[in-house]
């Protein structure tokens, strides 16, 4: 579908520039974590050494409690790094988007959001909501659906449009940030597989 | 004119549609983009409700409904013996090869492999006249079974004008036609599931249906075509006593219908019953046993089509002169699953929410069961015999499909939660158990194993019935309060619980007995009462008695003596005249 | 991806209970996830119950306090609900809707897996015969557990079960080669300080990174309890099937699960079964329990251990009855064994392992397993009339064997049933305990063990 390519587009771009720099930052997660496995490992040392004497049993209690929990640690924090860096890519296309050429193309899609939510609502009876910037788009484009009014109220949004019935009962969100927010799981797992966690 | 119509309404597995006044009662329609399987069930102006045999997940108002002009139907003819099913006969296998570990939806198959081709043997020729049920030829199936080719119940027949001759075909090929009708005969027709298959006459049902469980066999047998019910709390080994009979029961086929219960229990059979061999013929008794496996978790709704799609398959080689075990586990599920679709139907819902044709329905069902003179030429005389689990909530026999149960039923092997608890297996209580059939199937064991055999089973139980009473009063007093002779009848019933009641399915011997080992089994323990009373009269002591070393060897005679060996149980009577000769000579000499 | 779905309706007919009724509803799915939003933005869950003619029930998972007609809406999103999974939920905490609690970021999913997922085909199933040694003798010797088995746990409240479940959880994944070894841990509706014992447990164990919490606290909300047991299982079926790994899933508390259904049942006014619980119970349960199992060519299994409490400790209450018609076996605590002090205070005489015949014997545990734990449960059975009749006779009225069978009962509470909650006993010590205990009775009381067992093990005492 045009839209989501075009968003696909985007973050794709965004992904070159800073695959570099994320990459450097997971190398140096990696690198503490690695660390902290080190720690952890002498502490264990000094740990095992008091405790002998109470008993082997429970020495390796203690062992697989010490490996599992930093084991766990580190694998935390690296998701804490991906989720970072993942945040960045995001940050990144978000401002993207908010300062993207309004022209033609823009025009095309926010025409195939119009038409979408008229499908999806099943009514062309239908008020439209945008933002500052998309606001003389969207009007332009409604002579081609006849039945759609602009609404005065603007929203705030990357872009894209949000739209109900007349009668009020039924909404569709089809803004940028809805069909990000739609997308972000698999935005995410792609992010995430660029850096072969 | 096949019915079209559209969803407009979906909860669970019920579907109302509109559109839909070209439907018929209980026909088969195609549900959805998704093309689910479902059945009409009830009809009111132009809206079909339907009961869908799949998982409704994601279906949407609006979306599509086609009838298929048919009733729901099972396919007959060679190939479904060794096969498993789901609750509306598509093998589970072939489900597996298109959706993979999980069951998918939307798939259709069938039933048995269409190509595969069968060595047919016509028994019929050119200008003979056939009716329905007549035998034209037959094939071989397995190594047990040899299918006769029928002319279906619902054909015209007439005088043969075609045959083919002896050679292989598939199941398509045209074997046959006759001047009655213009359908051809094949290997194989369908028939409606809820309409009972045809036959000529029917039979009192005598002979016993032996299925090697001493309990079962000695004191409550079930008669070929009868019927009987196997109600249980859960964990008194329902299951385990159900699966015994499909596994022994001196039967030609074996229905096994997993109706809601365990996957694991299906499982077990499918790799299970391959290994083991049919006592009687040696072969693998797969090769004898079809499943129907609905499990708890598949839709409720192919749970009540399961069973009817299994009584089916029994009634169509009960037709070819088979004695056919149909086993139902569990009724009760399937009592839910109805009680499930009426209350979607808002009907007036009668005891514990079941609905008020419950009984009627449970009626129809074991009315199916029988022993018949099939139809049409040859002679043929088979039987169904239908056996079904009853799962009481709560172990509570007075509720809705126990009692109803009980109604239609001749023989009730109650299963025993205190029984189960103490290990005694199989937990059948001796107490609450009966058999309507034992009068008649005296006889049978009188003729051909042994003319006492119903006076010393009359003489066992009633030291069980003794012992009863008796337990009544140790609980109250103690045993000390009964004389000696009352003692022994307490430890002889002990002994006949011991060692003819209970039976381990585990136990490579005694997981089977056969008639004459049960016959000397029941001989020697009545004899050890009968000479225990004797030697009481003549002065020994019930702790002499006690210390015999033969009682140790009598109850595990079940375990230790294989079927080869029964020789070993005559010499056993030997020695328990010489033991109680030891203990009275004690006496004598002193 | 498709924007199908995504309307918002604000249209409510109707709120009863734990439901929503949207009225005016087009294209809506059976079983879709729906978000419902209020006026000030909270957003809750739900999924549809039943649609048509123009109507959707909807059943809010997170309940339906604070929502009013006017300021609701419905959002249908178009697909059912689903839990993203990959290998990173392990040693992750999540709450009952499978959403993470422990500060770190939603895992990155491998896959979206329907919560319901699909009945395991009969045919696929592989048999479970493999032997899983729990360490705690009662189990090990008399209740064998089984990989791919579905064994609960019936208690009272205020009972030791969630100390034995640990126990056995720690246990089990120590003998099991331990990287192959996860926990899903679903707590349906308990108290906080249950849910932390386990984790805690789980952490001394060194085996949290291995498992995976689903908590639903008990002042969680309620109807959120039908979700939890779901997403736990989905995540459970991803390790072992996708991933290879032997899972152990405990479900507590399994009672409150069917309270929270019954809940839904009376709010729709369905006709009810035997103590308002809705006639479909059992179907209910069973597509939670039957997702224990081992498939054939797969690497992993599923293995449940469902705790459910007793109301009045009454094991015909619906819910163990159910229950106990669905999995295999159950393990029964008493509640005289666990006044006096007995841990793990197991009945053994009430409780079962259905398909323990078929992991224990010769190259599996030792060919005298299946004999020997029938000749514990006979003779067990004969102490507890024995005590009965004594308690009617004296002790003086009994026979001398009556006798030795009061020395049997008091052996068996005490050698074999007793066990430290730290205490991992090997299954051949556990074999020799059965053995000990039976042999404080002539030879000639032991008719359930061939005599070939009696010449190896027995030792007169």
């Amino acid at each position: 579908m045009g839209a989501d390519s075009a968003l696909e587009r985007t973050v794709e771009t965004i992904l070159k520039n800073t695959e570099q720099q994320l990459i450097t930052s997971l190398n140096d997660a990696l690198k503490s974590s690695q660390s902290t496995i080190a720690n952890s490992q002498t502490s264990l040392e000094q740990e095992y050494d008091k405790i002998i004497a109470e008993g082997k049993k429970e020495a390796e209690k203690l062992e697989k409690q010490i490996i599992g929990n930093a084991d766990l640690d580190s694998r935390n924090k690296q998701l804490l790094l991906v989720e970072e860096s993942i945040e960045k890519v995001f940050e990144k296309a978000i401002s993207k988007l908010q300062n993207a050429d309004r022209g033609a193309d823009y025009s095309k899609l926010i025409s195939t959001l119009l038409q979408e939510s008229i499908d999806v609502i099943g009514t062309p009876e239908i008020i439209v909501q945008t933002n500052s910037k998309d606001a003389s788009v969207v009007q332009s484009l409604l002579s081609k659906f006849p039945g759609a009014t602009l609404s005065s109220d603007q929203i705030d949004c990357l872009g894209g449009i949000r739209v109900q019935s007349k009668d009020g009962t039924m909404k569709f969100d089809n803004t940028i940030d809805a069909r990000l927010e739609r997308l972000k799981p698999l935005i995410r797992k792609d992010i995430a597989s660029k850096f072969g966690r | 004119m096949v019915a079209k119509g559209r969803i407009v309404w979906v909860s669970g597995p019920a579907v109302k549609a509109d559109g839909m006044s070209d439907a018929k009662m209980y026909e088969t329609v195609s549900v959805g983009d998704a093309k689910l399987i479902g059945e009409v069930i009830r009809l009111t102006g132009d809206v079909a409700f339907i009961q869908v045999y799949e998982s409704t997940s994601g279906l949407k108002p609006g979306e599509p409904v086609v009838g298929t002009g048919n009733p729901l139907s099972v396919l007959l003819g060679p190939g479904i013996i060794g096969q498993i099913y789901d609750g509306i006969q598509r093998p589970l296998k072939d489900l597996a090869e298109k959706s993979g570990s999980f069951i998918g939806r939307g798939i259709t198959t069938t039933p048995v492999d269409m190509t595969k081709k069968y060595k047919f043997t016509p028994k019929v020729k050119v200008g003979d006249t056939v009716q329905p049920g007549t035998v034209i030829g037959s094939v071989q199936e397995t190594d047990l079974i040899e299918h006769g080719i029928m002319v279906p119940p619902d054909h015209a027949g007439g005088k043969i004008t075609k045959i083919v001759s002896e050679g292989t075909y598939d199941l398509e090929t045209e074997l046959a036609s006759t001047d009655g009708s213009k359908t051809p005969i094949k290997m194989y027709h369908y028939w409606p599931v809820r309409k009972p298959r045809p036959y000529k006459s029917r039979y009192d049902p005598t002979i016993p249906l032996l299925t090697g469980q001493r309990v079962i066999d000695t004191f409550f047998p079930i008669a070929k075509g009868g019927t009987g019910s196997i109600p249980g709390a859960f964990g008194t080994g329902k299951t385990v006593t159900l699966h015994q009979i499909a596994k022994w029961a001196d039967s030609q086929v074996v229905v096994y219908i997993g109706c809601g219960e365990r996957g694991n229990e299906m499982t077990e059979v499918l790799v299970e019953f391959p290994h083991l061999k049919d006592p009687r013929t040696g072969k693998p008794l797969m090769d004898r046993t079809v499943l129907v496996a609905n499990t708890s978790n598949m839709p409720v709704a192919a749970r009540e089509a399961s069973i009817y799609t299994g009584v089916t398959i029994a009634e169509y080689y009960r037709d070819m002169g088979k004695d056919v075990v149909l086993v139902a586990d569990s009724t009760s599920r399937w009592a839910e699953a109805l009680r499930e679709m009426s209350g979607r139907l808002e009907e007036m819902p009668a005891e514990e929410g079941y609905p008020s044709y419950l009984a009627s329905r449970l009626a129809e069902f074991y009315e199916r069961a029988g022993r018949v003179r099939a139809q049409g030429s040859p002679d043929r005389d088979g039987s169904v015999t239908l056996i079904g689990a009853v799962s009481p909530s709560g172990g509570d026999f007075t509720e809705p499909v126990t009692t109803h149960t009980m109604r239609f039923i001749k023989t009730f092997w109650a299963l025993d939660a205190k029984l189960a608890y103490s290990r005694h297996y199989p937990s059948i209580n001796w107490m609450n158990s009966y058999s309507g059939y034992l009068a008649d199937i005296g006889k049978w064991w009188g003729e051909n194993v042994s003319k006492d055999w119903f006076e010393l089973r009359r003489e066992a139980y009633g030291i069980l019935q003794r012992e009863d009473t008796l337990k009544e009063i140790v609980r109250l007093l103690g045993p000390e309060a009964l004389p000696d002779e009352e003692k022994l009848i307490l430890e002889v019933a002990r002994m006949i619980k011991i060692g003819i009641l209970q039976q381990n399915s585990f136990d490579d011997v005694d997981t089977y007995c056969s008639p004459q080992k049960q016959f000397k089994l029941l001989t020697l323990l009545v004899d050890f009462y009968r000479k225990g009373q004797a030697a009481l009269r003549d002065g020994a002591s019930l702790a002499d008695i006690r210390a015999m070393p033969v009682i140790a060897t009598l109850l595990k005679a079940r375990m230790e003596v294989k079927e080869e060996d029964l020789a070993k149980l005559d010499a056993l009577a030997g020695t328990i005249e010489s033991e109680f000769k030891n203990i009275s000579g004690v006496k004598v000499s002193a | 991806m498709s924007a199908q779905g995504g309307v918002q309706y604000s249209k409510i007919a109707e709120i009863k209970g734990p439901l929503v009724v949207v009225d005016g509803v087009e294209s809506v799915a059976f079983d879709e996830l729906v978000e419902i939003q209020t006026t000030d933005g909270q957003r809750r869950l739900g999924k549809v119950l039943e649609v048509g003619n123009r109507k959707a029930i909807v059943q809010v998972f997170e309940g339906t306090t604070g929502l009013s007609v006017s300021g609701t809406s419905a959002k249908f999103v178009g697909k059912v609900m689903e839990m993203p999974v990959s290998e990173q939920v392990l040693g992750r905490v999540f709450d009952g809707l499978g959403r993470p609690i422990d500060g770190l970021p939603d895992p990155i999913a491998e896959k979206f897996i329907d919560i319901n997922g699909a009945p395991m085909n009969p045919e696929q199933r592989e048999y479970p015969r493999d032997f899983i040694q729990t360490g705690v003798s009662v189990i090990d010797g008399m209740l064998t557990l089984v990989r791919g088995q579905k064994l609960p746990i019936f208690s009272g409240s205020g009972m030791s079960h969630n100390i034995l479940a640990a126990q056995i959880a720690r246990q089990a994944a120590v003998v099991g080669t331990s990287d192959e070894f996860a926990v899903v841990f679903a707590a349906i509706g308990v108290q906080y300080s249950e849910a932390e014992y386990f984790r805690r447990s789980l952490e001394e164990s060194g085996a949290l990174k291995r498992s995976v919490l689903f908590l639903n606290l008990a002042d969680d909300p309620a109807i959120e309890r039908i979700i939890t047991p779901r997403v736990a299982l989905t995540v459970a079926e991803y390790l072992a099937y996708d991933l290879g790994m032997h899972v152990l899933v405990i479900l507590t508390d399994m009672t409150n699960y069917a309270e929270a259904l019954r809940e839904i049942s009376a709010a729709r006014e369905e006709v009810p079964g035997r103590k308002g619980y809705p006639g479909y119970l059992y179907t209910d349960l069973s597509t939670i329990y039957e997702r224990a199992g081992r498939l054939r060519d797969k690497k992993g299994s599923v293995t449940q251990m469902p705790i459910l409490t007793m109301p009045s400790d009454d094991i015909t209450h619906p819910i163990p009855d159910l229950t106990g018609y669905i999995t295999e076996g159950q393990i029964v605590l008493g509640r005289d064994l666990f006044r006096q002090g007995v841990y793990p205070p197991v009945n053994i005489l009430m409780s079962l392992s259905r398909i323990m015949k078929d992991g224990i014997g010769e190259g599996r545990t030792r060919g005298d397993h299946q004999e020997i734990s029938n000749q514990n449960y006979d003779a067990y059975s004969r102490a507890q009339e024995v005590r009965a009749l004594a308690g009617i006779v004296g002790k003086a009225g009994l026979t001398g064997v009556d006798l030795k069978y009061l020395e049997v009962g008091d052996g068996f509470e005490k050698d074999f049933l007793t066990q430290g909650v730290d205490e991992n006993r090997t299954i051949e010590e556990t074999l020799g305990l059965q053995w000990k205990v039976v042999s404080l009775l002539p030879k000639n009381e032991l008719t359930k063990v061939k005599d070939k067992f009696i010449d190896q093990y027995y030792k007169e005492r």
